[in-house]
């Protein structure tokens, strides 16, 4: 066996400061370590800078593309009395606060409220833009301001963190910045694409729920049972199913938890299947279906609470079943995948009711996400 | 930091089923198209469609 000999090193040759070195050579060497060892964090400082430049500059223009889309569609079809410039950069600034945690007894109900305020308060101001515009474009509307104004809310937020760090010359300061940037610059990408099809009025992947209960309801009489929520009640092998969706094809998710309160005080139920659109994990095929417990609601959480609430006081399971997309797919226009998965959905469903309930038996189908291009 | 991603241009469609025979004919979306609604005669026995899907498919190339 041949063995390195690491005892025989020449240290004048490894250096290299015996009297014959080139000082350009030694300067070569030992400068740009100097410089490292002083001047490292601000080199780096520098390199990421302009990455997270170029990156603000990209969310800047998201949020003035959205801004001049919105002031675009409500001078082009709503006909305002006046500009509506000066109302919508005012809407756009619009700031939320949320209720004091501290004592967390009671909390929901602070946040439904604080929520649904906002929600009634840009509700009436769109409205004043346009007094005749219909419930249809009012919806509209109001997504593409959130949109917009979250676009704007992020864009402040990463700004603010940003020349924080450089005004400090905070090289760890900007690290996490770093970091997070490229999940917000999905999330704000697909809020920019987003736009799209909320002004075309075309379903987008958080649909696939009410799309899969709006067919069911289909040709059936219906009633409203909350704000911006509707109900069809039909037969499906001896049981009575009682269909709740949002009311469509206006962009809304409606009331669920309300609507659902309604109904149980009017009705025995046996059963909650809840159909909803739910974030997929890297490597899990998007459009695939799941079933599971529990209530599957995105949101706050307050419509959540509610339901479940509901449920537990009634002693009734809810089951649901998820089809699974990413982000960006579930804001954007409906991929071909989740569209063709539908049916399977609802065969799913179908079969959910078979193993879970008896004939004779009530139960209610939940259809929950934005209905925006789905009807019932 | 990676946000070189080429963009795929996005196209919209809308598939319409014959209410009578099934049939399916996939078109390029048009302003006003909404889903379960009646749309187009088909081709095959001119009986009234129905818009049974709308979707987003990327445009190859």
């Amino acid at each position: 066996m041949n063995l390195v000999n690491f005892t025989n090193f020449d240290f004048d040759q490894l250096f290299a400061m015996n009297d014959e070195t080139n000082p350009i050579m030694m300067l070569i060497w030992i400068l740009p370590i100097v410089l490292f060892i002083f001047y490292g964090q601000r080199i780096q400082l520098l390199v990421t800078s302009n990455e997270l430049n170029k990156a603000i500059k990209k969310l800047d223009g998201f949020r003035s593309e959205s801004r001049s889309e919105l002031i675009n569609y409500v001078k082009n079809n709503l006909n305002p009395k006046n500009d509506p410039t000066k109302k919508i950069d005012q809407f756009l600034d619009y700031f939320t606060i949320m209720p004091v945690d501290m004592d967390p007894n009671g909390i929901v109900d602070k946040v439904r409220h604080t929520v649904r305020s906002r929600e009634d308060y840009s509700r009436e101001h769109v409205k004043l833009l346009s007094p005749e515009i219909n419930n249809y474009e009012l919806a509209k509307v109001q997504t593409l301001l959130e949109i917009s104004s979250s676009l704007q809310m992020i864009y402040k937020i990463i700004n603010h963190m940003f020349l924080t760090a450089k005004k400090q010359n905070n090289y760890p300061l900007i690290l996490p910045l770093q970091m997070i940037l490229p999940f917000i610059m999905e999330q704000a990408e697909a809020m920019r694409d987003a736009i799209s099809p909320f002004k075309l009025g075309q379903p987008i992947g958080d649909g696939i729920g009410p799309m899969v209960v709006g067919k069911m309801m289909l040709n059936n009489s219906k009633e409203s049972i909350a704000f911006q929520t509707s109900l069809a009640k039909i037969d499906f092998e001896d049981r009575t199913l009682f269909l709740l969706k949002a009311e469509g094809p206006s962009s809304t998710v409606g009331r669920p938890a309300d609507a659902l309160e309604n109904l149980i005080s009017r009705n025995k139920l046996d059963a909650i299947i809840m159909i909803d659109a739910a974030l997929k994990l890297e490597g899990e095929d998007s459009a695939s279906v799941a079933r599971g417990f529990g209530a599957a609601i995105g949101g706050i959480g307050t419509e959540r609470f509610q339901i479940e609430d509901i449920a537990t006081s009634h002693q009734i399971p809810i089951f649901s079943i998820v089809i699974k997309q990413s982000v960006k797919e579930a804001i954007t226009l409906m991929t071909k995948d989740i569209a063709d998965t539908a049916d399977n959905a609802r065969s799913q469903l179908y079969e959910m009711i078979r193993e879970n309930t008896k004939p004779g038996q009530s139960l209610v189908i939940i259809g929950v996400g934005n209905t925006v291009g789905v009807p019932q | 930091m990676n946000f070189s991603k080429k963009k795929k241009i996005v196209m919209a469609f809308t598939v319409e089923k014959c209410t009578k025979c099934n049939a399916m004919k996939k078109r390029a979306f048009s302003e006003g198209d909404t889903l379960f609604t009646m749309s187009s005669k088909c081709i095959s026995c001119g009986n009234l469609t129905s818009i049974e899907k709308i979707f987003g498919e990327p445009l190859d190339g």
